[in-house]
């Protein structure tokens, strides 16, 4: 079927159309959207925990299954949670908190702005086929990482994937979502993600991306942080032979925080998209956006990174740092960090760097043994060290560097 | 730090606009012609018949209204809605005809140049001046020892009689009609503007200098200029330009065309200071050749609505592009300015240092574009652009774009926008400075790298620009 969809990831601020960067259009033909059948949580754990409100979607279509439902009164009322999501089920609901999702919880994250724009969301939230939602109830600090794996294979080749994630006042969850395909299967994965840190609650996802070189990608987050909220956000946007990325958060609150780690990795003829759109509105506000990649071959990147002081938000720091290890004549790295700012007490900073890898590093490795070719090799690696630090998982740290060695052995010259 | 923040809270540094009581002197409009307002072919023609041009200039001034009638507006950059071409008068002749005295020129006009400084500037340190008053070139004059080195510099009517090879085969090829509707808008009713050619190897050891004067109400000025610096040459061409204020939209429009051949070098400086009531929207491009260089140089105070990127092509292998430029956006101000390059050759160069102040209402934007060719091997780009805001009534926007397509560059780009620091007061104030001192020189020394590029007169300016107030300091 085809997908067509237009203004994604657009600049908040237009700039000469010759430069192909304010916005793109998604065309391609993709596999038709089909529920997904697989169980992708991992960790069951969160199963056990009855004051978190907490949902899979079982991929079955537009019908309401429910499981574990306290009373009947519950059962009765469960139909109005088709509104969210169209096919979910429940470990365990209380009235309180089914009070709680309906009225707040909607109200709130349906309406957020997200990355890769308006268009893009609807179209997830017309087609999504899984997803999660998750809510942390008030002072609970949920330390065990929620581990969803989603494995594309024939049998499955879309994911799309509609979350949730809301933690209330002084709480916290760490989520990790690990993307995967088999070779050969043209997978086609898009996934929307809403993300509402209360106060001083704290949201840590991490979105690991290993398609493979056949699939298309799509991911995008719309997040908002009220008072001393922070989120942390990693992205690892190493496979698809296209991959989209857009986040916009909107720091509403006073002390609230972003942090976005993100690493790409281009070679053949990926591309890769990015938008993130930082609205500082809340006093002492704090953005930190450190981007690295390598590209090779004729691959290209696009990113845009937008850091928007807005009136009001005096004390606020924004800083964006992006760093571009090319290896090719025939690359494209495509690059624009935007500062806005209608707030004079605040401070903005950007830097971008791009450029082979530096000769006097380089020189030291091979001094040490090292042949050139194994030398580039391994600061590929160690650029993405910082945002691979990040992910709580061992075995999904391996499986990373085993994907990015993988990728890089098939590479016979830098 | 505490005690300092409590008794900085309350007092604010107040930077006054710029100055523009020599600006804003209106002359009585005593025009020996005035075309209707409005965009017409019948009026293009008239303006062609007025400047006698041959009837290849009256050809492409007609294809160019084609274009502007159909090409759209940007769909980025600051709203263009108040202006509305329809009362816009495209040509006024100023009642005399073009001098090579000063005492010559009717002393209305040579009043108003006075008053700005031009002939005086001329005999101190100019080795050539030009001055435009509305639509037309009323002084041009190059000295002697210029002339001899056998330096063209006059006004572009002159040029597309006396060299209309060198003329045609350079207008408009740099900067198309095509390339955006005020650039077709110029090649419709361009008037006026400079033709300088400096021949190989020759260096014009003291500036050129222009200077555009816009005296009707409701006008627009369309000058073109065009320099070649032909091989190993080196020239430095001072540009200038005001208006007084009305209450009515007042255009330019106009166009600049550099031709830097191999191993030349031009330095162009400007220091724009139109009226607040005027729409400056001015297209400069240059290409460079083989070890040439560019230089840009751009002081930007004045005008209700600015878009202006002068854009560097890097033609050559081992060419150069620099640019310094600062921003002053006040109240009712619009200011989107910037630069643009592209790396076209291998082991190209540019630097890029911009500097903007927003007070008082006022929004400043800083666009760049850097675009390294895939055959633009050891290349290197580095650009600076630092903000700040003197108040949160203003705004201040940077959107740098780079475009690199291969892996032998070097590219770095940093931004920075922010107030005055209060750790910086303290420790001035430290030393015994006070406070109001203190934020007066901060600002000054944050200025002072453009202040420095610019000639010494319009560097005194710019620093009399900021001046401050003993009851505040900046919050």
């Amino acid at each position: 079927m085809n997908l067509n969809i237009e203004q994604v990831n657009a600049l908040p601020v237009r700039t000469w159309s010759w430069l192909g960067i304010n916005d793109r259009t998604i065309e391609e033909e993709i596999p038709e959207i089909l529920p997904y059948k697989k169980d992708p949580l991992i960790t069951k754990d969160i199963n056990n925990e009855k004051d978190i409100l907490f949902a899979i979607n079982n991929g079955s279509g537009y019908k309401v299954e429910l499981d574990n439902v306290a009373t009947d009164t519950d059962k009765n009322s469960n139909v109005n949670y088709k509104d969210m999501n169209n096919s979910i089920y429940y470990t365990d609901v209380s009235n309180n908190m089914k009070s709680k999702y309906l009225e707040s919880t909607k109200e709130k994250v349906s309406s957020i702005p997200t990355g890769m724009g308006e268009n893009t969301a609807n179209y997830i939230k017309n087609n999504n086929n899984t997803g999660l939602f998750i809510r942390i109830p008030s002072g609970k600090k949920y330390k065990e990482p929620i581990f969803l794996e989603y494995d594309l294979d024939e049998e499955n080749k879309t994911v799309v994937d509609l979350n949730t994630i809301y933690a209330e006042e002084d709480s916290e969850v760490t989520v990790v979502m690990h993307y995967k395909s088999k070779k050969g299967i043209p997978a086609f994965h898009s996934g929307l993600t809403y993300l509402f840190a209360e106060k001083n609650a704290i949201i840590n996802l991490l979105q690991i991306q290993l398609l493979s070189e056949d699939a298309l990608h799509l991911n995008d987050i719309g997040a908002v942080i009220e008072n001393g909220g922070v989120i942390n956000l990693v992205h690892t946007e190493l496979g698809g032979s296209k991959a989209y990325n857009g986040c916009k958060a909107d720091l509403k609150g006073s002390n609230s925080k972003i942090n976005i780690e993100t690493i790409y990795f281009g070679d053949k003829n990926r591309s890769i998209d990015m938008n993130y759109v930082m609205n500082h509105y809340g006093k002492n506000s704090n953005s930190q956006i450190h981007v690295n990649g390598a590209l090779l071959d004729q691959s290209s990147k696009t990113f845009r990174g937008t850091i928007d002081f807005k009136k009001g938000a005096a004390g606020s720091i924004g800083q964006e740092e992006e760093y571009n290890l090319l290896f090719s004549p025939q690359i494209r790295n495509l690059t624009a960090p935007l500062i806005l700012c209608e707030e004079e007490n605040v401070e903005g900073k950007h830097g971008a760097n791009s450029g082979k890898i530096d000769e006097n590093k380089l020189f030291y490795m091979m001094s040490r043994g090292l042949d050139e070719l194994s030398a580039k090799k391994l600061m590929i690696e160690a650029a993405f060290r910082p945002a691979m630090e990040q992910i709580p998982f061992t075995n999904l740290q391996d499986q990373i560097s085993e994907y990015v060695k993988e990728r890089l052995n098939n590479i016979e010259s830098i | 730090m505490d005690n300092l923040e409590k008794n900085t809270t309350s007092k604010k540094t107040f930077v006054e606009d710029v100055d523009r009581s020599i600006y804003d002197v209106k002359d009585k409009v005593n025009a020996s012609y005035q075309s209707h307002k409005g965009l017409t072919p019948e009026i293009v023609d008239e303006i062609s018949r007025e400047k006698n041009d041959p009837e290849w200039m009256r050809e492409f001034r007609q294809n160019a209204l084609n274009l502007y009638n159909s090409i759209q507006l940007p769909k980025w950059g600051p709203n263009l809605d108040e202006l509305n071409m329809n009362d816009i008068v495209t040509y006024v002749r100023p009642n005399t005809a073009m001098q090579a005295k000063w005492e010559e020129v009717p002393s209305d006009i040579k009043n108003t140049f006075e008053r700005l400084g031009i002939p005086q500037a001329e005999r101190m340190s100019l080795a050539g001046v030009g001055a435009q008053y509305d639509s037309e070139v009323v002084y041009h004059n190059v000295r002697e020892e210029v002339k001899s080195q056998g330096v063209i510099y006059t006004d572009m009517e002159s040029a597309l009689r006396e060299h209309e090879d060198m003329v045609r085969s350079h207008f408009m090829k740099l900067v198309p009609p095509n390339d955006h509707k005020f650039a077709a808008l110029h090649g419709a009713v361009w008037s006026g503007g400079s033709f300088v050619y400096v021949p190989p190897g020759v260096k014009v050891e003291i500036p050129l200098q222009s200077y555009f004067r816009l005296n009707a109400p409701g006008a627009g000025q369309f000058e073109h200029t065009l320099i070649i610096v032909d091989k190993g040459a080196d020239l430095h061409f001072i540009e200038g330009c005001s208006a007084p204020k009305y209450n009515v939209a007042n255009l330019h429009a106009g166009c600049v065309e550099l031709y830097v051949e191999e191993g030349a070098r031009l330095r162009y400086s400007t220091i724009e200071n139109w009226s607040k009531n005027m729409f400056n929207l001015n297209t400069k491009r240059a290409v460079v050749e083989k070890e040439g260089k560019i230089e840009w140089v751009s002081g930007s105070f004045g005008s209700h609505i600015s878009y202006l990127y002068p854009m560097s092509i890097l033609k050559g292998e081992n060419s150069k592009m620099e640019y310094t430029g600062i921003t002053f956006a006040g109240k009712g101000q619009n200011l989107d300015t910037g630069v643009k390059v592209v790396h076209g050759a291998p082991n190209t160069s540019s630097i890029m240092n911009s500097k903007s102040i927003s007070k008082d209402g006022g929004a400043s934007t800083f666009r760049s574009a850097i675009r390294i060719a895939s055959n633009a091997v050891g290349s290197k780009s580095a650009v600076s652009c630092e903000s700040l805001m003197l108040d949160d009534n203003s705004r201040s926007d940077t959107i740098p774009v780079m475009d690199i397509r291969n892996d032998e560059v070097d590219v770095g780009h940093e931004a920075k926008i922010g107030r005055i620091s209060d750790d910086t007061i303290f420790y001035l104030m430290s030393r015994g400075i006070s406070e109001a001192d203190a934020r007066a020189m901060i600002v000054s020394g944050f200025a002072e790298p453009i202040a420095k590029e610019l000639p010494l007169e319009y560097a005194v300016e710019m620093n009399n620009l900021i001046r401050l107030e003993m009851e505040g300091t900046i919050g």
